[in-house]
């Protein structure tokens, strides 16, 4: 492994910190897709309640993550990018960072100006970041949707990018992700 | 024989004369008569939290009229009664005050008024200690409240709490019976500004 390029891997907690919130927010979207749909009851609130939870889950993953990565340099990108691909995949690694913040914050905020209180699990309760107002709850929902949308599209990016990686390409940029895999051994 | 018996009589109760006024003091003290008061709207509060989705929430209840008569000295003569309108639920957000007032909770089309009326009240270590009957959603219930009580210049104030189960009163149907999501107990706090009122 003289070259840093190939061999570099993700260490095992951002790793662990990459898939559980890719799947927590795999979670959150089908959460918030049932419940757009029901009208006010104990099944929306429910629903709503895991959101929020899981929601608050991600923004505290998130700060783990951010400060982890400012200790922890990721593995370069390979060395055949081009200078375009090389600014969209940060790009869209910034973004994916900027949202793992922005969605559960907006989330918090809708909630508090809804004077809806973000409970963690029913263990212990978040303080409102706003007081109530109806106006900022209808801004803030329609920021929350939006990012979302935006959060669902450079995902979608992220991931066939990731795939185009490793199928077009046959590079290491996926496998080094994953978790289990030996990073590939090439002549 | 028999009028002897009786003047002997007459003279134990003349001796007894003296304590007259004592006795007739104690029965004034026992009879003293409580002050009325009404709660003063604009500076009075009636809220209730309850705990919903794991988060507790407060909502108000900006139309009541209280109608009190007491006296720290008068606890036996003392009363509350108090009447709100439901409908008047605020918890600062509009779709769950909806709800609050829809068929499956308050139901104010069919309930819109809660009443409480005191039946005992007695002194306790850190103030006073009522018992009362709650009537909401069509059915009452015992709810006893702890509270204070201050003279004020121009009235009184009068600050207090209970805490009570929605599912006792059958708030909460369908869906809302279910406590998973808003439970059970519900606590409610007052601070009432007093003024004085006719009786």
């Amino acid at each position: 492994m003289t070259n840093d390029t190939a061999g570099a891997r993700y260490g095992a907690a951002a790793k662990f910190l990459h898939w559980f919130i890719a799947a927590l927010i795999v979670v959150q979207f089908s959460l918030a897709w049932t419940a757009d749909d029901l009208p006010l009851g104990a099944r929306k609130l429910g629903l709503l309640a895991w959101h929020k939870s899981f929601g608050m889950t991600i923004l505290m993953l998130a700060i783990v993550r951010l400060l982890w990565r400012l200790g922890h340099a990721p593995p370069p990108l390979p060395a055949g990018m081009s200078p375009l691909e090389r600014t969209l995949a940060r790009g869209a690694h910034l973004t994916l960072y900027g949202l793992i913040f922005l969605m559960p914050l907006t989330g918090w905020m809708m909630s508090s100006a809804k004077n809806y209180a973000v409970s963690w699990f029913k263990l212990f309760t978040f303080p409102n970041l706003i007081a109530p107002n109806e106006t900022a709850f209808a801004v803030l929902r329609n920021v929350h949707d939006s990012l979302s949308v935006v959060l669902l599209i450079v995902a979608s990016l992220h991931l066939l990018a990731a795939l185009k990686h490793h199928f077009w390409n046959r590079d290491d940029v996926l496998r080094r992700m994953l978790p289990f895999s030996k990073p590939a051994r090439r002549p | 024989m028999s009028a002897q018996r009786t003047a002997r009589r007459a003279a134990r109760l003349a001796a007894l004369l003296p304590l007259l006024p004592l006795l007739l003091g104690a029965r004034a003290h026992a009879d003293a008569s409580p002050v009325h008061y009404a709660s003063d709207p604009a500076r009075s509060r009636l809220e209730f939290s309850g705990v919903q989705a794991g988060a507790a929430f407060t909502a108000v209840f900006h139309g009541f009229s209280a109608a009190i008569a007491f006296s720290p000295d008068a606890l036996a003569a003392s009363r509350f009664d108090v009447t709100i309108t439901l409908a008047s639920v605020d918890s600062k957000d509009k779709d769950r005050d909806g709800t609050m007032r829809g068929a499956d909770v308050f139901d104010v089309a069919h309930y819109p008024t809660a009443h409480y009326v005191t039946h005992s009240i007695t002194r306790t270590a850190s103030g006073f200690a009522a018992s009362g009957a709650l009537t909401l959603h069509g059915t009452t219930r015992e709810v006893p409240i702890q509270f204070t009580f201050q003279s004020r210049a121009g009235g009184a104030e009068l600050a207090g709490t209970a805490k009570l189960k929605r599912l006792d009163f059958g708030v909460g149907q369908g869906d809302w019976k279910s406590t998973d999501w808003v439970a059970n107990e519900v606590s409610v706090a007052f601070d009432l500004q007093l003024v004085p009122a006719p009786p």
